[in-house]
C-alpha cells in the first residue's frame, strides 16, 4: 500500500523520462518532413510547417536505397538462418547426446562469450583478404582482395554465435531423456529426432535467438563499414545513410539523412513491436547488451 | 533428407527382434552412432571457431608483436615487445588522454544509466501500463548506432533540439561536440540514454523478486517512501544493480561505434576511445601491429572487469 503512497510523483519521473526517450525519435521523424532551409537554422523549431514527402523520394534516390536494402536483408537473413541452425545443432549435440571431448567443446563455446568483439576485427579483416583462391587470390591468399568488398564478408564472421549455442544448449537439456530413448528404441536416427522432437519444442527460444539475432545483424556498422566502404554494391543500410551524412551540408540536407534514419530503422521497430515479449526475454537472458 | 532419413531407421527398428543380447548390442551401436552424430552436429561450429576464433587470436597476438606494413604475408617482421612499450611510451597519447577518456567514458555512462534506470525502474514498479513504459524506454536499444548517434549529433546543433531548448529557458546556444570540454560528456549522455533500456529491465526483474511483505511491515511502522527507498528496495536490490553496474562498465569500456559516428574521437582526442584508436592505427593508418597491440591491452583491461565480475558473483552464490 505504502508503495502506492506518491503515485503522482512516479507518474511524472516516468512519463518525463519516456518523453526524453522517445523526443529524439520525434524530432527525426519531424526533420524528415521538414523543408529546405527549415532544419539546424535559428530558431528550432519542432514541427515541420509542411510535411513535406520530397526528403524520402530524395533519399531513396540518393542513396539507392533497394541495393543497401537487399544488401542488409540478404546479409540479415544469411546470418540469422545460420546462427539458428547451428546454434540448435551444436545446441542438440551438447545437451542430448553422449561423446568424448563434451566438456571441452562446451567450455570453448563458453568461452567464446568472454572474447570482445574489438578483438576480431582486425585478424578477421586480414583474414578474409588473405582467403585462399577467392577475390583474385591464390591457394596461400596472396594476389587480391579475397572476400573482403563481397557481400559473403558482411555475414561470415557472425555465422556462428556462442550464446546462441549456450541458450539452445540450456534449452534442450530440461526436454525429458525418455522422449528421447523411446523415439531411439523405436529406431529413429539422431537427425530425425533433433529435427521432429527437439526443434517443435524449442520454438520460444528460436524466435527469441532469432530475433535478437536479427536485430544486432541489421544494425551492425563497424564491421560493415570495414568491408564495403570500397564497393557501394555492397554496402549495408547503415553504412550508406552514414556516408550520405558524411558529405552532405547539415543546414540544408539534414531533412534527407533523417529520412533515410527513418527508413532504416523500421523494420525493427516494426518486428521489435510485434515480437517485443520474445525480444525482451533475449535481453534478460542475455544481460549482456 | 530428414524426411528420407525416417522410414529408412524405423523400418530397421521394426527388423530387430527385441532380445536382451541384442539390446546390449543396439546400445553400444547407439552409443558409437551418436559420438558420430555429435560431431557431425558440432562440425559447422568447430570449423567456424577455428577459422574465425582461434586462428585470429594466435593470428592477433602474432601481429601485437611485429611490424607490418601492408597486405604481403611475407613482410612481417617480428619485433617483439615494442608495439606495446610504444603505446606507453613518452609522449605516446595512449595512456593519456585515450585510456582516461575510456575509463570516463565507462564511468560517465554507467553513473548515469544507473541513476536513471534505479529511479525509474523503481517508479515503473508502481504504475499502471508497466509493458507501454517499458516498451518506449526500451527503443534505442532496438535502434542502429548510425541512427542513434546521428539524431543527437543533429540535436546538439546550434539549432538542433537541445539547444532550441536552452534558448527558451533564456541560455546561449553551447556547440556540444565541438568544444573538447563538452564532448566527451555530450557523448556520454547519448550512450548512457541508449542503454537506460536494458538496465530498467534487469533492475526490475530483481525488484519484482522483493517480497510485499516487507513494504507493508514498514508500512505498519509508518516508514515514508524515501525511507523504503533506502532501507529496503536499494539493499535488497543490489545483485541487480552490480549486475547492471559491471556489464555497463564492460560495454562502455568496447563502445566506439557511437563515438565513430558522431565526433570520430575529437575534436582533437577529446573523445578518443582505446577501441576507437585501434580502429584509426589499423584501417585509417595501416599501422596492424601497433593497433593489435592497442587491442590486446584493452583486452586485458577487460579481461581484468570481467574476471572481477565472475568473483564477485559466485562469492555471492556461496554467500547466499
Amino acid at each position: 500500500m505504502n508503495r502506492r503512497r506518491f503515485p503522482w510523483l512516479s507518474y511524472l519521473l516516468v512519463v518525463t523520462g519516456a518523453v526524453l526517450t522517445v523526443v529524439p525519435f520525434l524530432d527525426m521523424v519531424m526533420t524528415s518532413f521538414k523543408g529546405p532551409g527549415e532544419a539546424g537554422t535559428l530558431p528550432y523549431r519542432f514541427l515541420p510547417k509542411a510535411f513535406d514527402l520530397s526528403n524520402y523520394r530524395a533519399a531513396i534516390h540518393q542513396l539507392d536505397l533497394p541495393v543497401l536494402f537487399r544488401n542488409s536483408v540478404i546479409a540479415t537473413g544469411v546470418i540469422t538462418a545460420s546462427v539458428l541452425l547451428t546454434s540448435s545443432l551444436a545446441g542438440y549435440a551438447l545437451a542430448k547426446l553422449r561423446f568424448p571431448g563434451r566438456d571441452f567443446v562446451f567450455r570453448l563455446v563458453l568461452s567464446t562469450m568472454m572474447f570482445p568483439p574489438f578483438l576480431f576485427f582486425i585478424p578477421h579483416f586480414l583474414i578474409l583478404v588473405h582467403w585462399p583462391l577467392a577475390g583474385g587470390n591464390d591457394l596461400f591468399g596472396r594476389g587480391g582482395a579475397g572476400l573482403t568488398v563481397s557481400i559473403v564478408a558482411l555475414a561470415m564472421p557472425f555465422l556462428v554465435n556462442g550464446f546462441g549455442i549456450f541458450l539452445m544448449r540450456q534449452f534442450m537439456v530440461s526436454i525429458p531423456d525418455e522422449i528421447l530413448e523411446a523415439a531411439r528404441i523405436d529406431g529413429a536416427g539422431e537427425f530425425s529426432l533433433w529435427w521432429r522432437i527437439v526443434v517443435p519444442q524449442t520454438k520460444p527460444v528460436v524466435v527469441t535467438l532469432g530475433l535478437l539475432t536479427f536485430v544486432d545483424a541489421w544494425n551492425e556498422y563497424i564491421w560493415a563499414l570495414l568491408v564495403s566502404t570500397a564497393d557501394p554494391d555492397v554496402m549495408t543500410l547503415p553504412v550508406g545513410v552514414q556516408l550520405l551524412q558524411d558529405y552532405v551540408d547539415p543546414t540544408r540536407t539534414m531533412p534527407i539523412v533523417m529520412a533515410g534514419l527513418v527508413l532504416s530503422i523500421l523494420p525493427v521497430l516494426i518486428l521489435f513491436l510485434l515480437l517485443q515479449k520474445y525480444y525482451i526475454r533475449g535481453v534478460m537472458l542475455s544481460g549482456l547488451k | 533428407m530428414v524426411n528420407a532419413l525416417v522410414p529408412e531407421t524405423a523400418e530397421r527398428a521394426a527388423r530387430r527382434p527385441p532380445s536382451a543380447g541384442r539390446a546390449v548390442d543396439g546400445v553400444g551401436r547407439t552409443r558409437r552412432r551418436q559420438v558420430v552424430v555429435a560431431y557431425l552436429f558440432l562440425a559447422p561450429t568447430l570449423l567456424f571457431f577455428a577459422v574465425f576464433l582461434i586462428l585470429p587470436l594466435g593470428f592477433a597476438l602474432l601481429l601485437s608483436m611485429s611490424r607490418w606494413a601492408g597486405f604481403d604475408l611475407g613482410d612481417i617482421h617480428p619485433v617483439g615487445l615494442d608495439n606495446f612499450t610504444g603505446l606507453f611510451a613518452d609522449g605516446s597519447t595512449f595512456l593519456a588522454p585515450i585510456l582516461t577518456n575510456t575509463l570516463l567514458f565507462a564511468l560517465g555512462t554507467v553513473a548515469l544509466a544507473l541513476t536513471g534506470s534505479v529511479l525509474v525502474a523503481t517508479c515503473i514498479d508502481k504504475l499502471r501500463f508497466q509493458g507501454l513504459w517499458r516498451t518506449l524506454y526500451f527503443l534505442p536499444i532496438v535502434t542502429t548506432v548510425v541512427a542513434v548517434g546521428n539524431v543527437w549529433k543533429y540535436m546538439y546543433e546550434p539549432g538542433g533540439l537541445v539547444n532550441g531548448v536552452l534558448n527558451a529557458l533564456g541560455i546561449g546556444s553551447v556547440a556540444f561536440l565541438q568544444d573538447p570540454d563538452t564532448a566527451l560528456p555530450a557523448v556520454v549522455v547519448v550512450q548512457a540514454w541508449a542503454s537506460v533500456g536494458s538496465a530498467i529491465l534487469i533492475l526490475t526483474a530483481g525488484l519484482k523478486s522483493v517480497p510485499e511483505s516487507y513494504y507493508e511491515a514498514a508500512a505498519l511502522d509508518g516508514a515514508g517512501p524515501v525511507t523504503v527507498f533506502f532501507r529496503i528496495t536499494l539493499p535488497l536490490l543490489r545483485p541487480s544493480l552490480l549486475f547492471v553496474c559491471i556489464t555497463q562498465f564492460l560495454t562502455g569500456l568496447q563502445s566506439f561505434a557511437l563515438i565513430i559516428v558522431m565526433t570520430k574521437g575529437g575534436p582533437g582526442d577529446a573523445t578518443d576511445v582505446a577501441a576507437l584508436e585501434m580502429y584509426r592505427q589499423a584501417f585509417s593508418y595501416g599501422d596492424w601491429g601497433t593497433a593489435s597491440a592497442a587491442a590486446f591491452v584493452l583486452f586485458v583491461v577487460v579481461l581484468v572487469v570481467t574476471l572481477l565480475q565472475l568473483w564477485i558473483f559466485r562469492r555471492k552464490g556461496e554467500d547466499t
